[in-house]
């Protein structure tokens, strides 16, 4: 019997067994993984991970209440308890009368290529580490680097069923690799960093991880401070995709509009950012990181039309959400864990291209910051933005002069998507997730000198 | 399940130099979120299992598994000390734990009502309550939340060098979180009491005055002033000071971090780091406070940490592995949020020893800056030594006085330069920043605080 087979009877029994307690409604939410991991440290192998990452999530609708339990032990008492848990809160928990029904997706879902590689699952943990060092030494562009990180492979499957005919099973592998380089010259440090994830070897460049960690961190040596003024800032792809996924994640979630801590309540056709941004967020994307072809409901997702031009196109539901905005459900119930109650999250984004080159970009900054691997992310659920400069440098005359330190940027949601003056041509896609650079017109930037 | 683990490590091959731990975990929780006149959710989490590593020849193997029988057990033993085995063959830097740290005994928070007694009732009424107060305040309160969450954790740890332990910590949390908006101005107010312990540390929460007193801050501060942009005296509030320590000098004085060579604070024991008044320790032996426990995951006896003694850095939090690396007594900081994870430097109780100014006196010396208070997050690159952090509002300090309420903002350090810019320390000490840190995907019940400080030359920034 395949693992996977095996998953969906442990969670049909779930859904049987609930039912059998008195539940209206029930949903079973079974993660079965494995990760292997080698960590690295001082530029040497110092531990080898291989561990299983399996849970279960329970939901039980009483009489419009919900209980939720979960559990990592898969024993039948265990399981069981876990159900009797769930199905005790939901008897004894006030009614949500906003709660219409569980979903019943029962359609066929796509394909989406690129999501397994057996080559991953099985790959022998020599292979694996012979990765890691090759991409180590790429990072090792001086002999004092002090390089650490983290590579690792992993398998999961991923069963919901739920007691209205709901029934989904997936499989997908992953790789992913991190290295952290530290130069040190005196009291100058440079230090950056790169991760990359795949879920095919064929699409996985370690030794690009270890190439670009190396370079950046000796960019970053020369840090100074600089005053405090207003000033344009150029997001490199990674940026962008920083900023503009988090500000999407809470401006266009559905929950967050019904409680109206959105960024972008009540906003569906209005402008809600320059004309030069648009999004879109693709579910389908073969062999993404975060494709999927069900949510977390088991509902099969819409390739969605995010923001146009700058105007808002939609939000994005799940199950409970979409009739509280009065939208259909997009499919996009995600969950942090098992144990958590799904949240309408976007899976793959597509920032657009634009017509300018990002070499023209930096070249007509007369003065700016230049932004890596960094994001301007709004404090908690607030719009306002206070980002420390990590990994930036400054501009002057098309030129970068040097890195920055000890600076914050301070702006908000609302102005960042407002000041974004221009867009390169050229996108950087990291398994689907696809951003240009952007140029925002000046913010406020405090300095330490 | 002690005397099992114990029959498993007599079990397995080792050489002398060699060493094994096995860990069983097991933790349950319950937490309730009611927002907005209704239950998000309502649920309880049970994790647990057995978590095993080995150093082997200077490389780690770890593994965890669910299954708690001996068999399991001791083939995931056998399992890992094959991977470390393998891991050694490419490793030349050496590693080892020594066997003068063995600790027998058992722990427990002291808990005087265990929440697991008061029914489900009552704590929906505390929750429902807390809310209720805040959105019925102001039609301007577009959220109301109040969460409840408790958690109950056993650790059984027995490894090679003869330690066994037992460990019981038992944490209880409820929080408030109101967010006040006005078309596209919004402004989140979070608070949270408890710590480890039972019912007993949130009973005196009042809910009505709790939910209350959220509201109408976060009413105040949507017509609160732009905070300023630049570098300027700051003033502290305990809770501010209390992730302003943890962030500036706590995650760089993790010895995971040292002995990795990403910390500043490398090789600075009994260098001078900050002003000559300032003392920090953590301790995770005070009674009731959120980073408190007995044992570590390593099982290691706690015992209070001083990092800095007179401006001079003292101590680095350790693990068996940095505590022998670097020749230093572990006290008991490598913790391991649950079974599936390996045990880290980690922080418990940190705090800013009190000195003798009242606030007034520091707001005259400041003459101009800011007072900010209540912390929200913060983080660290220790490699560089350049932290930030903010807060949920504060004042302006103008002329000597404390003016006008401003909104919040975040704050930019370097670390070798900002602890000798403490010009002024409170004469109150509170624990008032209760949070969960997280590092490398780990998050762990902590606390922090102090008094109120005075820091010099920060770089504020911020926007409304």
């Amino acid at each position: 019997m395949s693992s996977e087979i095996k998953h969906h009877e442990l969670a049909k029994h779930i859904i049987n067994y609930g039912m059998s307690l008195g539940a209206n409604q029930i949903e079973a939410y079974v993660v079965f993984g494995s990760v292997r991991s080698v960590q690295i440290e001082r530029g040497s192998i110092r531990r080898f991970t291989d561990k299983s990452n399996s849970g279960l999530g329970i939901r039980v609708i009483k009489d419009k209440s919900i209980g939720m339990a979960s559990t990592t032990i898969f024993t039948s008492d265990s399981v069981e308890k876990t159900v009797k848990d769930a199905y005790s809160l939901a008897k004894v928990s006030p009614p949500d009368e906003n709660f219409r029904s569980l979903p019943n997706d029962t359609r066929q879902t796509k394909t989406i290529s690129d999501k397994f590689d057996g080559n991953i699952a099985e790959m022998p943990v020599e292979d694996f580490t012979e990765i890691l060092l090759e991409a180590t030494q790429e990072a090792s562009i001086r002999d004092d680097a002090a390089i650490r990180g983290n590579f690792n492979v992993g398998y999961g499957e991923r069963v919901i069923i739920n007691s209205l005919g709901t029934e989904r099973a997936s499989n997908q592998t992953s790789i992913s690799g991190f290295l952290d380089v530290k130069l040190q010259d005196g009291d100058d440090v440079g230090n950056s960093y790169y991760y990359d994830a795949a879920t095919t070897l064929k699409n996985f460049d370690h030794i690009k991880i270890g190439k670009i960690a190396g370079e950046r961190a000796k960019m970053m040596l020369g840090s100074k401070k600089i005053t405090t003024s207003t000033l344009p800032i150029l997001l490199d792809p990674e940026s962008t995709y920083g900023t503009i996924a988090p500000i999407l994640a809470n401006g266009i979630n559905a929950f967050s509009v019904f409680n109206k801590t959105a960024f972008f309540v009540d906003k569906i056709g209005d402008k809600i950012a320059s004309d030069k941004l648009s999004v879109i967020d693709d579910p389908f994307y073969p062999g993404g990181t975060d494709s999927a072809s069900f949510d977390d409901e088991g509902v099969i997702p819409q390739k969605l039309s995010l923001v146009k031009e700058g105007i808002l196109q939609t939000y994005i539901t799940d199950s409970y959400t979409a009739p509280l905005v009065n939208l259909e459900n997009t499919g996009h119930a995600s969950r942090g864990s098992f144990a958590a109650r799904p949240s309408p999250a976007p899976y793959t984004l597509q920032i657009s291209s634009g017509k300018t080159s990002k070499d023209a970009m930096l070249e007509d900054m007369k003065e700016g910051i230049l932004l890596i691997s960094s994001s301007l992310n709004p404090i908690g659920r607030n719009p306002q933005i206070s980002a420390q400069i990590n990994q930036g440098f400054l501009v002057k005359d098309g030129e970068i002069i040097h890195p920055i330190k000890n600076a914050v940027i301070g702006s908000t949601v609302f102005d960042v998507c407002e000041k974004i003056n221009d867009v390169s041509i050229e996108t950087e896609n990291r398994s689907g997730h696809i951003a240009p650079w952007i140029e925002l017109l000046p913010l406020q930037v405090s300095g330490g000198k | 399940m002690l005397d099992r683990l114990e029959q498993v490590i007599n079990k397995v091959t080792l050489n002398p130099k060699d060493f094994l731990d096995i860990r069983y975990s097991y933790s349950m929780g319950e937490s309730f979120t009611f927002r907005n006149d209704r239950f998000d959710s309502v649920s309880n989490q049970t994790i647990g299992g057995i978590a095993i590593r080995a150093l082997i020849d200077n490389a780690w193997g770890f593994t965890s598994i669910v299954e708690t029988d001996k068999e399991s057990i001791l083939n995931a033993a056998k399992k890992v000390i094959r991977i470390a085995k393998i891991g050694s063959k490419y490793t030349d830097q050496e590693r080892k734990i020594s066997d003068k740290w063995v600790f027998e005994g058992k722990g427990s928070t002291k808990v005087k009502i265990d929440p697991r007694d008061i029914d489900k009732e009552t704590k929906f009424e505390k929750v429902m309550r807390i809310e209720k107060a805040a959105r019925k305040y102001s039609d301007r309160i577009v959220e109301a939340s109040s969460m409840y969450q408790e958690s109950h954790n056993n650790e059984i740890i027995v490894n090679n060098l003869g330690t066994k332990v037992e460990n019981e910590t038992h944490v209880i949390r409820l929080m408030k979180n109101i967010v006040g908006r006005e078309g596209t101005k919004m402004q989140n107010v979070f608070d949270s009491i408890g710590g480890s312990g039972g019912w007993e540390l949130i009973e005196k929460w009042i809910p009505e005055d709790e939910g209350m007193k959220a509201a109408v801050q976060a009413e105040k501060l949507l017509s609160a002033r732009k905070p300023p942009s630049g570098k300027m005296n700051v003033i502290m509030d305990p809770s501010l000071t209390g992730v302003y320590i943890h962030e500036a000098l706590g995650h760089s004085v993790e010895a995971d971090n040292i002995i990795a060579k990403t910390s500043i604070l490398e090789g600075k024991i009994n260098e001078k780091i900050g002003n000559s008044q300032l003392n920090v320790y953590d301790d995770p032996t005070i009674p009731s406070l959120r980073g408190t426990y007995e044992y570590d995951s390593e099982g290691t006896k706690t015992k209070k940490r001083t990092i800095i003694e007179n401006g001079i850095l003292k101590g680095y939090f350790h693990t068996l592995e940095t505590a022998t690396a670097l020749d230093m007594e572990p006290k008991g900081s490598g913790r391991a949020m649950n079974f599936n994870v390996t045990p880290q430097a980690r922080m418990g109780n940190t705090y800013i020893d009190s000195g003798d100014m009242k606030l007034e006196e520091i707001v005259e010396i400041a003459k101009d800056g800011v007072y900010l208070k209540d912390s929200y997050s913060g983080y660290v690159v220790a490699a560089k030594g350049q932290f930030y952090f903010n807060c949920q509002y504060g004042y302006f300090i103008e002329k000597g006085e404390i003016t006008d309420m401003m909104g919040n903002v975040g704050m930019s350090g370097l670390t070798l330069e900002v602890l000798k810019n403490t010009f002024a320390i409170g004469d109150k000490w509170e624990p008032e920043f209760r949070g969960s840190c997280g590092k490398m995907g780990q998050w762990i019940p902590i606390s922090g605080g102090g008094p109120n400080l005075g820091v010099s030359d920060v770089v504020v920034g911020g926007n409304m």
